[in-house]
């Protein structure tokens, strides 16, 4: 498996922001031809949701970190598909595709003119991924949703925390990420049966139910035993020591968890603590971890978890995002590869999370530009003459630069 | 006819993360073996466990990781037995520590904490230590306290759906004519998890900003953003433009807040957070979370329902989708989420039996 393994796919992905975009960008980084259709005025909202006339002049666009991060490997046109030459340009290429991904909220596509049926209309086999939070049907289905709000739907914040805690949620729009994920591998099992068949079909992703997995420890408990795990903070109803403990300097901390007692023996030689068994400690859990905090305090955070580590004790330094960059085993596995991109120059973008042999896929090309790839879609593809293309132009029903909305 | 079906997979470590990868699988009609040691696999014993059932048959995770699996006792079959049964697969998935070495002639997919090279690829993991690695962990919490390690086993299944597309990629490829033979393949849980991490990374390397913890679901740049307490239940927020702020003004009558110019960006918000949020807890108390919830969709806010888990099954948007269904143990059946996504035309298949240890041994030793 190579980034060539999807060649012969296309994909039209019409998705925003992170989840949807990040589900298409799987498939490029496989080698699928991901086209990303996008308005000029309609743009993908991960550029900047607070666009201004300043913004658009400084060519805020083309420097959004994470569109550009979820988009690689893609090409990009810019169709206004509120206009009927525009829309029409689109049902032309899904004609010509594999695939149609979306996240729009439940209303926007069926405004526009837009549904499976429609595509199905003009292409028997296409596969239309749509992505909303809640799913395409029930009564949720055209609700609003970011990120956050699939992980607060997904009751995944009250597992985390101490019962004195708000219900806590992880600091990151964890519900996207996953959701592109789940997305990614929706369409790879619809690829597969439109291989065989020759069939497509609709594929209906609901981005909450793609979080239950991983709160699936509380799931079960309530499921099982009618009730969910306590809310412990960092502590562990049958682990110990098991914790997040300071290091030194400003805001350095290690994670380190003792499952077994040979790593409790190991963890005891090494830091001379004295606290005896399992039953032991956690019956004296406030003093163990007070104890190894300060043991652990004027130890350097990476120092000390290669040396618990040699002993086979689990400890990993909390790494500040900063770091990530320069962190040892991303860069012996080369995980981030640098790409030349306009307007914001040299940039690292991940690697796919998944390899063959010991090296990643290699990214072809960084995130393409507002419509960068026009001409190559709608002469190349379409074969529309010059003369047209021109006219759409002129229209503004294609164009390289964001305009402020109209409407 | 299922979306997988004629692909075989075989299981030979059954480590949380190779059961998720596993179980998408078979959720889609492929045939999927668990190729166990008599002892079973070890997510047999993991909790928590069901009230009914014996050891190796009762353990919750282990149920929802495996349904609609076939199970099969190594030690039970000869050499020439094991060889057949491995002749038929199309994928082998393992860990760093598999209960066979599976010939090279079979591509496979391992998927290990830290990837199989590299400094740290001995290391002893776990999922804490992932969210620890990817910068997530240092970010949840107090700030003058330590941060909090997100529970459960998130790492791991994060990484079997995406060994899953990993897979599923080498395969499609295969079948499409795009690659032949066997390949291995590799996922890192860490790498998988970077996933939520990396656009913060490249931020903070073009802007020299690192992000802080500042305390319990605050994040910039969005606010007001997080879960609060209503008069009853808990309400999620995400204020992200200037026409959902007005609307969540209007929604918790607060129409004075909605045209002052600080407030008009998430950045202007979170700095004045000290004068805001007062305001907004205070009405929310007001109101009842359900109530806030369908008026604020209704006026384009993404507010949410955060149910408990005890909630969580009777939420009219998942009875309706059917988001959660039943793994059957034999002496009980659980309730546990249904395949994450839906193809209409070729439906996964909603839980189903779980096998119990060796069920299917006799079938691979009478060929």
């Amino acid at each position: 498996m190579d980034n060539r393994a999807l060649q012969g796919i296309r994909v039209i992905d019409l998705s925003m922001g992170w989840a949807g975009p990040l589900a298409a960008r799987h498939l490029a980084d496989m080698g699928a031809q991901v086209i990303k259709v996008e308005s000029c005025e309609r743009f993908d909202w991960w550029r900047s949701w607070e666009a201004t006339p300043e913004w658009i002049e400084d060519d805020g666009a083309e420097k959004s970190v994470a569109f550009n991060m979820v988009n690689r490997n893609k090409k990009n046109l810019t169709l206004d598909l509120e206009n009927p030459h525009g829309r029409a340009l689109l049902l032309d290429l899904v004609k010509e595709a594999n695939v149609v991904v979306e996240n729009y909220s439940g209303a926007v596509l069926p405004k526009l003119g837009l549904s499976y049926e429609v595509f199905k209309a003009v292409n028997p086999k296409i596969i239309l991924l749509s992505m909303p939070a809640f799913g395409a049907d029930g009564p949720w289905a055209e609700f609003r949703a970011y990120g956050s709000t699939v992980e607060q739907s997904s009751g995944l914040p009250h597992l985390n925390g101490t019962e004195n805690d708000l219900p806590t949620m992880h600091h990151v729009a964890y519900g996207d990420a996953m959701g592109g994920i789940t997305g990614g591998a929706a369409l790879l099992v619809a690829l597969r049966h439109q291989a065989r068949t020759g069939e497509g079909q609709f594929v209906d992703l609901s981005q909450v139910e793609g979080l239950f997995p991983l709160g699936i420890h509380g799931i079960l408990a309530q499921s099982a035993q009618g009730h969910p795990p306590e809310r412990n903070g960092n502590r562990h109803g049958g682990i110990a020591p098991h914790g997040v403990y300071p290091c030194q300097g400003d805001d350095d901390w290690i994670v380190i968890q003792v499952f077994t007692e040979a790593q409790w023996s190991a963890l005891k030689q090494k830091s001379g603590l004295t606290f005896g068994d399992l039953n032991d400690r956690l019956a004296h859990t406030d003093e163990l971890d007070e104890a190894l905090a300060a043991w652990t305090r004027p130890q350097e955070s990476g120092a000390l978890m290669r040396e618990l580590q040699e002993l086979s004790i689990p400890a990993a330094a909390t790494y500040k995002t900063s770091q990530l960059l320069n962190h040892e085993q991303l860069t012996a596995r080369q995980f981030w590869q640098w790409r030349e991109r306009a307007f914001v120059g040299k940039q690292p973008n991940p690697s796919a999370p998944y390899r063959a042999g010991t090296a990643p896929l290699q990214i072809d090309t960084p995130a393409p530009t507002l419509g960068e790839h026009n001409h190559d879609v709608l002469n190349g593809i379409l074969q529309l003459s010059e003369k047209k293309i021109a006219e759409l132009e002129a229209e503004g029903i294609v164009g390289t630069k964001p305009r402020m909305p109209s409407k | 006819m299922t979306a997988l079906a004629g692909i075989t997979v075989i299981d030979v470590s059954g480590s949380i993360s190779t059961s998720y990868c596993a179980k998408l699988f078979a959720d889609y009609g492929a045939t999927v073996i668990n190729l166990e040691p008599s002892r079973g696999f070890k997510t047999r014993a993991e909790p928590p466990f069901t009230q009914t059932g014996g050891d190796g048959e009762n353990s919750a995770l282990h149920a929802y990781l495996s349904t609609n699996k076939q199970s099969v006792v190594l030690d039970k079959l000869t050499p020439a037995q094991l060889s057949t049964l491995l002749q038929q697969a199309d994928l082998v998935l393992d860990d760093t520590n598999p209960i066979i070495d599976p010939p090279a002639s079979l591509s496979r997919m391992t998927i290990s904490w830290y990837g199989t090279t590299g400094p740290m690829a001995d290391f002893t993991g776990t999922d804490a230590q992932m969210y620890a690695m990817n910068g997530m962990l240092r970010m949840i919490g107090e700030p003058n306290a330590a941060p909090y390690i997100p529970t459960g086993y998130q790492a791991q299944m994060v990484a079997g759906a995406t060994a899953f597309i990993g897979a599923m990629g080498h395969i499609l490829s295969r079948e499409l004519g795009n690659a032949e033979g066997a390949v291995q393949l590799e996922t890192s849980i860490l790498e998988s998890v970077m996933c939520f991490t990396d656009v913060g990374a490249i931020s903070a390397h073009n802007t020299g900003i690192e992000a802080s913890r500042l305390g319990v679901n605050r994040f910039p740049p969005t606010y007001p953003l997080g879960v609060f307490p209503c008069k009853d239940g808990w309400l999620g927020v995400t204020v992200l433009t200037p026409s959902q702020w007005h609307a969540f003004c209007d929604l918790l009558d607060l129409q004075e807040l909605a045209d002052i110019p600080l407030f008009q960006s998430s950045a202007g918000r979170l700095e004045a957070l000290d004068i805001i949020e007062p305001r907004f807890t205070e009405q929310l108390l007001k109101h009842s979370a359900e109530d806030l919830f369908y008026r604020g969709q209704k006026a384009r806010i993404p507010l949410a329902r955060v149910p408990t888990m005890e909630e969580l099954f009777m939420v009219d948007q998942f009875v309706k989708r059917d988001a959660f269904c039943n793994a059957d143990l034999g002496h009980t059946k659980l309730t546990v989420p249904s395949t994450p996504f839906r193809l209409h035309a070729t439906p996964p298949t909603f839980g189903g039996p779980v096998a119990t240890l060796g069920k299917h041994t006799e079938a691979y030793i009478d060929g």
